[in-house]
């Protein structure tokens, strides 16, 4: 047997995030005692309506989330516990509406900060209602071999070393979390392990105090001893000492107390929990406590460390005595293994996935994303710009400063061309239309084409074309007007000779100033020398300047439109 | 529990319709002037002017002076504002009326695990230690409130005549108001005498209220005061500020003096770590712990708060077996706390003690381990050391 939580017990968790977390901790355990699920429902309003997943062992269990508790207890008439981890704000009323369900009989609260206020009202009303609640503050309920409830126990490997998968004939209740489990670990070393242990949280009014649980201890036959961490503040351990020496008990009952260094300490200096606040003398005190539960007839090691030894000694004499049976040991053979997740085992090397599609321009394995073999960061702290991660993640290529000025220039005059191209007034039109963002600048983007900003890919491709051809500009000329028609980036509606292009001029003469070879813009100009003396509007666009240029710094002629779409992107985000 | 300085607290009572003594708190001997041009009482009254602050024996100390004229109280204010106590500076001095009386009674209400005690005396001041046994209470249960009926056959009880039982009622009734909706834990009046036109004022008061429950009062507009009768340090603040803003804990507190740094995991077990020390005959240098799976920066910052108290000579590293705190990673920010403060020429004959299980524990500890590579002094033991073991190794390595 056990006390409080068993094998029949099933969970609702009130709660978001740290629920959840709970919530795998306890599959875990159900997984190694190769039992159901504990927990049935989560009751969070937020997300009511959604499922959480949960790994059991290899498979995924998915648990629905309710927005009452009223609908979880409806959709799954066996729950009979609640666990909180509502925020103090919230807890109360979460706790309340818990205990007033008629089919949930405990309600444990691990929410920390709770008023005491609400914890005292909580405590009241569960009495009334003649139901536990347990915490607030509290690491959980552990019933060996049975039932989990909260992340009490810690790793799944420590489930194993604490022998948690099966009983053992010693009862818990301690305020600390950590120290609860450290006892559980020790009862699994010095003597047979566990049969319930409870963390009652460590605030000033516990809602289910020792007594009410050494009561239940005593009327549990598999508890033979019971075990308490007491702390100085209140008088909880001052009443477990009354109810253990009132008569005579059939548990043995073992304690240890904290804050002795109070009696050493300046005046009113109190540490560790919220409860462990009360004076140096009298009820309250370590010493005190400790005195009391001796008088009790309790055994009261000295210090936490020769509380070990002490249960070691308990266990023998109770061995001795055949008030306990060797416990039947399991082997870890037996016990199932908690499988590893694929990252763990990618990590260590000891599986190998075949990936659905691999990128070569950036890699998102480690800690930040690597572009090309350069680390995000990295760029950003050594001064590089954003032309130059353009370039790294399009052709692989980490371009000069001088390259990269060009390209900032390019973006920087393409970015926008008012509202009465095709692509813009697309976008406007969405956004009027109250379409989102991303779909309104979408509309735009997919008015590029022959007419809106296509010409940059169609020009390089002809330009790259002559030059790779080795054609002069007549020939080239000649063989557009035969089987192409009119020349991409040449000519405009409005420009001309006399009325030059403002953007093309500042490009064409930042270009040139570099002092490096330019052939596709030179062939370019040549080819506008003749067109411009047959008709004056014939000039150089700035969609073929841009095509020449980056045809110049090495870009492929895929790559052209790319950098229309992303500098008129900003505009089309601006309209 | 959450101590509350006078100044706020009397504002309490005020709110709640008790009578307090005209006060003011200033910073500066200007604002008294300002305020003494505003505030007729200050000109025409007796005065009495105390340090407010968290510190204990101020009568001792100098920092109340009593019966003064304007004059005096700006010559107190002078000469209280900018007097050091070790680190501290008082910055805030409460200039109160005097009042004269004859009498006084004792009035408390304290938190229960059940509800609330409601005590009352007809006697007051110092006599109230003496005679704790003389005072009468009445408890009332979580959820309800204590009728006047029932406070003024209280009154009777502690000895109040006709007249002012019923009065002393009705004082106890709001008192009790003022626990209730204030989220107090406990609020004592001593003394509660009576004025010159026979009404009831609250002359001096404890008031200590649930810091949980400040997100139902924004009209709390003050700070806690420490409550071990001196303020908190910068370094206690500054680990405060880190504790309110992140998931988990981090706590902080000095004790000069200790050559022990504390820097436990858990607020069960760091006590235990605390009395091991004190057991063995050594002397804390100071409370610490970290629990609820907090980040690391904020274990590193705590680390560097420990490892740079004055005069230390070992730093205990213990823990007992974590439900869910990261072993690995809280212990990758005490490592990176320990590497700072070396850096600034600390830790250098200090041995480190480090005992812990939990997730993640192999890790975490290895990292420990790996740090006599770079010169620490430092001993790791796992979950097989009993948790304070490593206090006595410490400690008994010194006889």
């Amino acid at each position: 047997m056990s006390i409080v939580a068993d094998e029949n017990t099933r969970v609702v968790i009130q709660g978001g995030p740290a629920g959840v977390n709970a919530a795998r901790r306890m599959a875990e355990f159900s997984y190694l005692i190769k039992k159901p699920f504990n927990v049935r429902a989560f009751v969070f309003p937020p997300d009511a309506g959604k499922t959480v997943d949960v790994p059991f062992g290899s498979e995924t269990l998915v648990v629905p989330i309710f927005a009452t508790i009223q609908e979880a207890t409806k959709a799954y008439p066996d729950i009979n516990a609640s666990l909180v981890y509502i925020a103090p704000n919230r807890a109360l009323e979460s706790a309340m509406e818990a205990l007033k369900s008629d089919k949930i009989n405990l309600v444990s609260m691990i929410t920390e900060g709770v008023t005491e206020k609400d914890a005292k009202i909580l405590a009241h009303e569960a009495k009334r209602m003649g139901k536990v609640y347990n915490g607030p503050s509290s690491i959980g309920i552990f019933s060996a071999g049975k039932c989990r409830l909260g992340v009490v126990g810690g790793s799944y490997e420590n489930l194993i070393l604490s022998k948690l998968y099966r009983p053992g004939s010693f009862g818990v209740i301690t305020k600390s979390g950590g120290l609860l489990n450290e006892i559980i670990w020790i009862c699994s070393q010095f003597a047979d392990g566990v049969t319930t242990a409870v963390g009652i949280g460590g605030d000033a009014y516990p809602g289910t105090d020792y007594v009410s649980y050494l009561e239940m201890f005593e009327n549990d036959p598999e508890t033979k001893a019971a075990v308490i961490v007491g702390e100085m503040g209140g008088n909880l351990e001052e009443r477990a000492a009354e109810w253990y020496g009132a008569r005579k008990r059939r548990i043995k009952l073992l304690a240890v107390v904290s804050g002795f260094c109070q009696e050493v300490l300046p005046k009113g200096m109190k540490f560790g929990h919220a409860g462990a606040k009360e004076g140096t003398r009298g009820e309250g005190s370590a010493r005190n406590k400790s005195e009391s539960l001796k008088k009790a007839g309790a055994i009261v090691p000295q210090t936490f460390g020769a509380l070990g030894p002490a249960i070691k000694q308990t266990y023998e004499e109770l061995l001795a005595k055949g008030v306990i049976k060797p416990a039947k040991e399991i082997s870890a053979e037996q016990l199932p293994k908690w499988p590893k997740s694929i990252d763990e085992a990618i990590k260590n090397g000891e599986v190998m996935v075949q990936p659905l599609f691999k990128s070569t321009i950036c890699d998102d394995r480690g800690d930040e994303p690597v572009y090309g073999g350069y680390a995000a960061s990295d760029l950003i702290n050594k001064g590089y710009d954003i032309p130059h991660v353009i370039a790294m993640l399009w052709t692989k290529r980490l371009i000069s400063d001088q390259e990269a000025e060009l390209i900032k220039r390019i973006i920087m005059l393409s970015a926008d061309h008012g509202p009465c191209v095709s692509g813009a007034l697309a976008t406007i039109l969405a956004a009027c239309a109250d379409i989102p963002m991303a779909q309104a600048v979408a509309s735009g983007i997919t008015m590029i084409g022959p007419r809106f900003g296509g010409a940059v890919t169609d020009a390089g491709r002809w330009f790259k074309f002559a030059l790779e051809s080795n054609m002069s500009v007549e020939e080239f000329l000649a063989y557009m007007k035969t089987n192409v028609g009119p020349v991409p980036g040449i000519g405009h509606r409005v420009k001309s000779i006399h009325n030059p292009d403002k953007r093309v001029k500042e490009l064409v003469g930042f270009a040139k100033s570099l002092g490096r070879p330019l052939p596709h813009l030179e062939f370019a100009l040549e080819v506008e020398k003749i067109t411009t003396a047959k008709k004056e509007n014939l000039i150089l666009n700035v969609d073929g300047t841009i095509a020449v240029i980056l045809l110049d710094l090495g870009f492929p002629v895929e790559s052209l439109n790319g950098f229309f779409i992303l500098a008129r992107t900003i505009g089309l985000i601006g309209h | 529990m959450a101590k509350v300085l006078e100044g706020p607290g009397m504002a309490l009572l005020t709110k709640w319709g008790m009578k307090v003594p005209n006060h003011v708190v200033v910073t500066s001997v200007e604002q008294l002037y300002h305020l003494a041009s505003a505030n007729a009482w200050l000109n025409g009254k007796r005065l009495v002017a105390k340090a407010h602050e968290a510190i204990g024996s101020r009568f001792k100390l100098g920092l109340v002076k009593v019966d003064l004229d304007l004059k005096g109280a700006e010559k107190a204010v002078k000469e209280i504002l900018g007097h050091k106590l070790g680190t501290m500076t008082i910055s805030q001095v409460i200039i109160s009326e005097m009042i004269h009386h004859d009498v006084e009674y004792y009035l408390a209400v304290k938190s229960t695990r059940e509800g609330a005690d409601v005590l009352m005396a007809n006697f007051g001041g110092i006599d109230v230690e003496s005679r704790w046994n003389d005072i009468t209470r009445i408890f009332v249960e979580i959820g309800k409130s204590p009728s006047v009926e029932e406070l003024e056959e209280l009154a009777r009880t502690a000895g109040f005549k006709a007249d002012m039982a019923g009065q002393v009622a009705q004082f106890a009734r709001k008192l009790y108001e003022c626990y209730d909706r204030e989220d107090g834990q406990y609020l004592e009046i001593n003394p509660l005498s009576v004025t010159e036109d026979g009404e009831l004022i609250a002359l001096d008061m404890v008031t200590m209220l649930d810091a949980d429950a400040r997100f139902r009062h924004p009209d709390w507009n003050f700070t806690f005061a420490s409550e071990f009768g001196r303020p908190y340090t910068e370094d206690e603040q500054e680990i405060m500020e880190i504790d309110s803003r992140i998931k988990g804990s981090v706590k902080f507190i000095e004790i000069p003096g200790g050559s022990i740094a504390l820097l436990p995991a858990g607020g069960g077990a760091s006590v235990y770590y605390a009395d091991a020390i004190v057991a063995q005959g050594g002397k804390i240098a100071n409370y610490a712990e970290y629990s609820g799976d907090p980040p690391d920066w904020a274990v590193e910052a705590l680390t560097e708060r420990v490892c740079s108290l004055p005069d230390i000579k070992h730093v205990i590293v213990g823990g007992a077996i974590a439900n869910f705190t990261n072993v690995k990673k809280t212990f990758a920010g005490i490592i990176a706390g320990f590497r700072n403060v070396r850096a600034k020429g600390k830790l250098k004959d200090v041995h480190i003690w480090v005992r812990r299980g939990g997730p993640y524990e192999k890790e975490g500890l290895a990292a420990m381990r790996a740090l006599e590579q770079e010169g620490f002094k430092i001993h790791v033991y796992d979950r097989h050391t009993p948790l304070t073991d490593v206090v006595d190794y410490a400690l008994q390595g010194e006889k």
